[in-house]
């Protein structure tokens, strides 16, 4: 009967196309597809159907609205409107209509629609000869390939579910689609029968879709942590999950009962005692608003509990038992060696909330008004993973080795505490100085280039093995990685980490120890005025290599941002501005010039190196006669024997004078970058 | 037409329709068995029927393997049961605080049977303040609690058996599938898993539900670990609670301080209960890098939040080392947030607002430690 009905309304819709013929139809049929009503209903329903027929069906509808049907086609229309339309075409009146009732409908048209597909195929197979073929080629184009989408995904489905089955033997034919389909059933169908919990109360009245055991233990699983009922009077432990003991190393059964406090870090107590106190309403100041990040000033009361509800979240420390059986000791006696102290506590994430049991369960045994309402903490405890387990990727240190952190001019801003046993300085001694004043002569070069190199570069650059002073005077062998941070935001160097291996003591300066001691009682001196004493002005010497090295970045920072200033500067100002000024100029270059400046660096860095800065001396000459001099004076000044030449004093006033204007200017380019901040 | 084909039509026709709806039969019937809530199952379209039926055989197999764990709970638990009901009657007999522990025990049964009535998981899921996820290590999302549908507007029979990175934001797709990785645990806390996804989420920050496709993106913190199961079907899972990150649940109490940031992770603004906890004054802090406070071992932890906040809005800093005014150190741990400039008046545009600044809550986990150690020049004036 509607077998019937449908046949006919296929027919109709040819014959509608045939009347209104072919490029309305093709756009109504776009639009049809395209609009939200049918896009949504492909979800819930079969797809091919909603593809096809309800193009049919909304196409000259469509049309009608707009066009203004003739008034013979609406009763053409109609009877297999009122089959098909109620069920195929408008979702909303899935809405309204009792959806059992509405299944029901849809699954007992399923079929006949199916073959009115089929039918219909046949039928556009046999007008293929008709003049229609734009319009049939149009229509069935997307139709074949979103039924071959949808077969596609079928088929990747079953296939899936085959691979769920525990069939009998990996067969190598293929199992048809109904087979598999069959012994899915089955297998659901045992399974069913072999859990009970699909048949307890709880299941029929609220289907999860996982029993509640199974879930409960899910989510422990995934947690990975232990559930903790706390009263929040006193602090006594109502309930803790069984996994407690995978955690702290107590059973469940020693903690119940127990106060918590016992448990917590002594200096913590306070801490668990506040979150315990504050029941639903608490002081407003300590809640922050989300929005702006700042503390709520003022809020309805009935808001603090809305919107914080009662939750919880906050850190504590817990006792953890070391002994795997005998734990009643470890509560007994709560002294225990100091040392031990921070093993025996473990960090542990307190996610949950209050809730308050209503008096009426406590009615019978409570009558006076104090426990009226007893709330509890319901949280659960994630163990944080401890500073053991932390993985610490980009900076591993090994005993034998220590971390520094230097500004981009190489001064020291942090030093691990082992670095202590190494150098025989303790931190506070070297903070604030350059590492260049550490260096032995002979590695300055090398060091440098390294220095430069980092700052310039993502990637960690090892040095070669170089010599440092101890505060003895001697030198200890290290090699260091060292790496430059760059802040995720600004894509800026903001300081350099050093990872230092100690390689052996080196062998101490046999020519002058005299001098280097010297050297070591002035590094710790503050440099405040140049040039009043040899010893001084060399450490100011020193210590400026990675000062000159940082506005070299500085500078070539400052030239990519403006061009401008990058053409301008390199070779103007060479004869009144001191030789550092020239090689950083030249750096943002290219690479030629860098290992330029690389080696005349090396030259000034390197005082007594006299082979090496008597050739890279040529190359300078070459380049920049009148730096050149400063260069060749500054250079046997820092030679520990040398004394000091008056204008060299000069060119020294002069470096420091620049050295501050960059500073400066370092601090502009710095606030630049911080305009997203306000 | 000859009659011959036509006839053969109609056969091919009869023998088509009756496989049809055998399949549709037994499709029925396996939804009929698939644990739904019965108002759900005639929504469902073929596909999704066998999809979720793939989804539970999946989640069924993994807890199998769970069987003998949890029957050595469920022993733990009824002896804990036994031993309860002893523990209070030893303390009834100590004579002190009768009522109260008599109290106390209604209570535990009381909130037993409260817990029976409202369901246990919804207390755990509850406790949660997320939800959780079981992803195969290909990606298919084969469980999700039913509260998903409280944090992301999507409901579990929506996405159980879809692909995970249909439903997540393409940038974090690599991430995703890195903590799916077999492998990728092991380096870290024997195949721990804590890393920030960004989701879709239809429901928005009024309240309102949006459709599929206007939905927005929200940062889920995932925390779990790896669970594979040999017996049956080979399988491997991530397990998994995603909980978003908001900072309006947090109650700040005295080991925490709130401060502002550029987004180079500058001080811009800091509470006093700073100067309590590191001695730092507020105003001191201002213009400080995040990075010149923290111990330098932990760079790292510190970077990694700094990008996740940059690319994804919101962030968990991890432990972390903060560094204490005169030397020390004390385990902390930072949750933070861009606050962008509101615009109201384009609520759905594409391009986001520009950050204004981070918002950060500082929790301080530990007491100084080494307090006679100076590390960075931060620490010395």
């Amino acid at each position: 009967m509607r077998r019937v009905g449908l046949r006919g309304a296929v027919s109709m819709s040819f014959a509608l196309k045939n009347n209104f013929g072919s490029p309305p139809k093709c756009r109504s049929v776009e639009h049809t597809r395209g609009s939200p009503g049918t896009r949504s209903w492909k979800f819930n329903n079969f797809e091919h159907i909603c593809c096809i027929l309800p193009c049919n069906f909304a196409g000259p509808l469509q049309l009608g609205e707009t066009n203004s049907l003739p008034v013979s086609r609406p009763d053409v229309i109609t009877p297999h409107l009122a089959g098909a339309m109620p069920n195929v075409i408008t979702p909303h009146k899935a809405g309204a209509m009792p959806i059992q009732e509405l299944s029901r409908k849809r699954k007992g048209d399923i079929d006949n629609r199916e073959n009115g597909d089929a039918e219909m195929e046949e039928q556009q197979s046999r007008s293929e000869d008709d003049d229609q073929q734009v319009t049939i080629k149009c229509f069935r184009e997307p139709h074949s390939q979103i039924e071959k989408r949808r077969r596609d995904k079928m088929n990747i489905l079953i296939d899936e579910l085959s691979a769920m089955i525990p069939s009998w033997n990996p067969m190598a034919k293929k199992l048809d689609k109904l087979t598999v389909l069959r012994m899915a059933v089955q297998h659901l169908k045992a399974l069913k029968g072999a859990s009970s919990s699909f048949t307890d109360f709880n299941y029929k009245r609220k289907p999860s879709f996982l029993p509640q055991d199974d879930l409960k233990h899910l989510v422990l699983t995934a947690a990975d942590g232990f559930l903790f009922v706390v009263s929040c009077d006193r602090g006594k432990i109502l309930f803790t999950s069984e996994s407690v003991l995978k955690f702290l190393n107590y059973s469940r059964l020693e903690l119940i009962g127990q106060s918590l406090f016992d448990y917590v870090h002594p200096k913590d107590i306070s801490k668990v005692k506040e979150q315990l106190s504050a029941s639903g309403l608490y002081p407003r100041e300590r809640l922050i608003d989300a929005k702006t990040g700042l503390q709520v000033q003022d809020l309805p009361v009935g808001a603090v509990q809305l919107c914080t509800g009662a939750r919880r979240s906050f850190f504590c420390r817990m006792k953890h038992s070391r002994t795997v059986m005998k734990t009643e000791d470890k509560t007994i006696q709560p002294s225990s060696p100091k040392k031990k102290e921070s093993q025996r506590y473990c960090t542990v994430h307190c996610t949950g909330y209050m809730r308050s049991w209503p008096s009426t369960q406590l009615d019978a045994e409570s009558d006076d008004n104090e426990s009226s309402h007893l709330s509890c903490l319901v949280a659960v405890c994630r163990v944080h993973p401890n500073d053991a387990c932390q993985p610490s990727r980009e900076v591993k240190v090994k005993p034998t080795q220590f971390v520094t952190r230097f500004a981009i001019d190489g001064k020291f801003t942090f030093v691990d505490q082992r670095a202590t046993t190494v150098l025989g300085y303790l931190p506070q001694e070297l903070l604030g100085t350059s590492c260049y004043e550490y260096f032995h002569q002979d590695d300055l070069q090398h060091l440098a280039e390294t220095h430069r190199k980092v700052l310039r570069s993502k990637e960690k650059i090892e040095t070669s093995c170089y010599k440092f002073k101890t505060k003895h005077g001697s030198f200890v062998m290290l090699q260091s990685q060292w790496f430059s941070f760059i802040n995720p935001w600004t894509k800026e160097v903001e300081f350099i980490v050093s990872t230092n291996r100690v390689l052996g003591p080196g062998h101490t300066e046999t020519e002058q120890p005299s001098s280097s001691k010297l050297l070591d009682e002035e590094s710790k001196r503050t440099i405040l005025i140049p040039g009043i004493s040899s010893g001084i002005t060399t450490m100011i010497y020193a210590g400026s290599i990675g000062t000159q090295i940082a506005n070299e970045l500085l500078d070539s920072n400052r030239v990519n941002c403006s061009p401008s200033s990058g053409t301008s500067s390199p070779f103007c100002p060479p004869q009144d501005r001191s030789p550092m000024v020239s090689s950083h100029a030249n750096t943002p270059n290219d690479e030629v010039t860098d290992s330029d400046t690389v080696s005349k660096s090396g030259s000034e860095s390197a005082s007594k190196g006299a082979t090496y800065a008597g050739s890279d001396t040529h190359m300078d000459t070459a380049r920049s006669p009148p730096g050149e001099s400063s260069q060749i004076d500054l250079d046997s000044m820092v030679g520990p024997g040398l004394g000091i030449l008056s204008n060299d004093e000069a060119a020294m006033a002069v470096i420091m004078s620049l050295l501050e204007t960059d500073a400066n200017l370092g601090d502009a380019v710095d606030f630049d970058n911080m305009h997203w901040s306000h | 037409m000859t009659p011959e084909r036509e006839r053969r039509r109609i056969m091919s026709c009869e023998a088509a329709r009756a496989r049809r709806r055998a399949e549709s039969q037994v499709l029925i019937d396996m939804s009929q068995l698939l644990p739904l809530p019965s108002s759900l199952r005639p929504q469902l379209d073929k596909p999704s029927i066998i999809r979720l039926t793939i989804s539970y055989l999946r989640i069924h197999t993994l807890l199998s393997g769970f069987a003998d764990r949890q029957r050595r709970d469920e022993e733990g638990e009824r002896e804990t049961r036994e031993r309860r009901g002893a523990g209070a009657r030893e303390r009834r007999e100590e004579g002190d605080r009768e009522r109260r522990d008599a109290g106390d025990r209604e209570l535990g049964e009381g909130r037993e049977e409260q817990k029976k009535e409202m369901g246990e998981t919804d207390l755990y899921l509850r406790i949660l303040g997320g939800f959780v996820v079981v992803v195969t290590t290909e990606g298919d999302m084969i469980y999700l609690s039913d509260n998903i549908r409280e944090y992301m507007g999507l409901t579990q029979v929506e996405l159980m058996g879809h692909s995970i990175y249909d439903f997540t934001h393409p940038c974090d797709h690599k991430e995703i599938r890195d903590n799916l990785d077999l492998t990728a645990g092991q380096s870290g806390c024997g195949g721990l898993r804590d890393f920030l996804m960004r989701m879709k989420c239809t429901v928005t920050h009024k309240g309102r539900t949006v459709n599929l496709r206007s939905a927005g993106w929200r940062v889920l913190q995932c925390r779990g670990c790896l669970k594979v199961c040999v017996s049956g079907p080979s399988l491997t899972c991530v397990l998994f609670t995603c909980q978003p990150l908001s900072l309006t649940h947090t109650l700040l109490h005295t080991h925490t301080f709130t401060s502002h940031h550029s987004m180079d992770m500058r001080f811009t603004y800091c509470d006093q209960r700073v100067t309590g906890l590191l001695s730092y004054r507020p105003e001191e802090l201002l213009g400080v890098s995040v990075y010149d406070l923290c111990h330098t071992l932990d760079l790292h932890t510190l970077t990694k939040s700094h990008l996740n906040l940059c690319s994804k809005g919101q962030s968990v800093s991890g432990v972390y080392r903060v560094l204490v005014r005169g030397g020390g150190y004390m385990w902390a741990e930072t949750h933070s947030a861009v606050v962008s400039k509101p615009r109201p008046s384009q609520p759905h545009q594409s391009k986001p607002s520009p950050p204004l600044f981070v918002a950060c809550v500082t929790y301080i986990l530990s007491g100084v430690e080494e307090p006679t150690q100076l590390l960075s020049l931060g620490q010395m004036n």
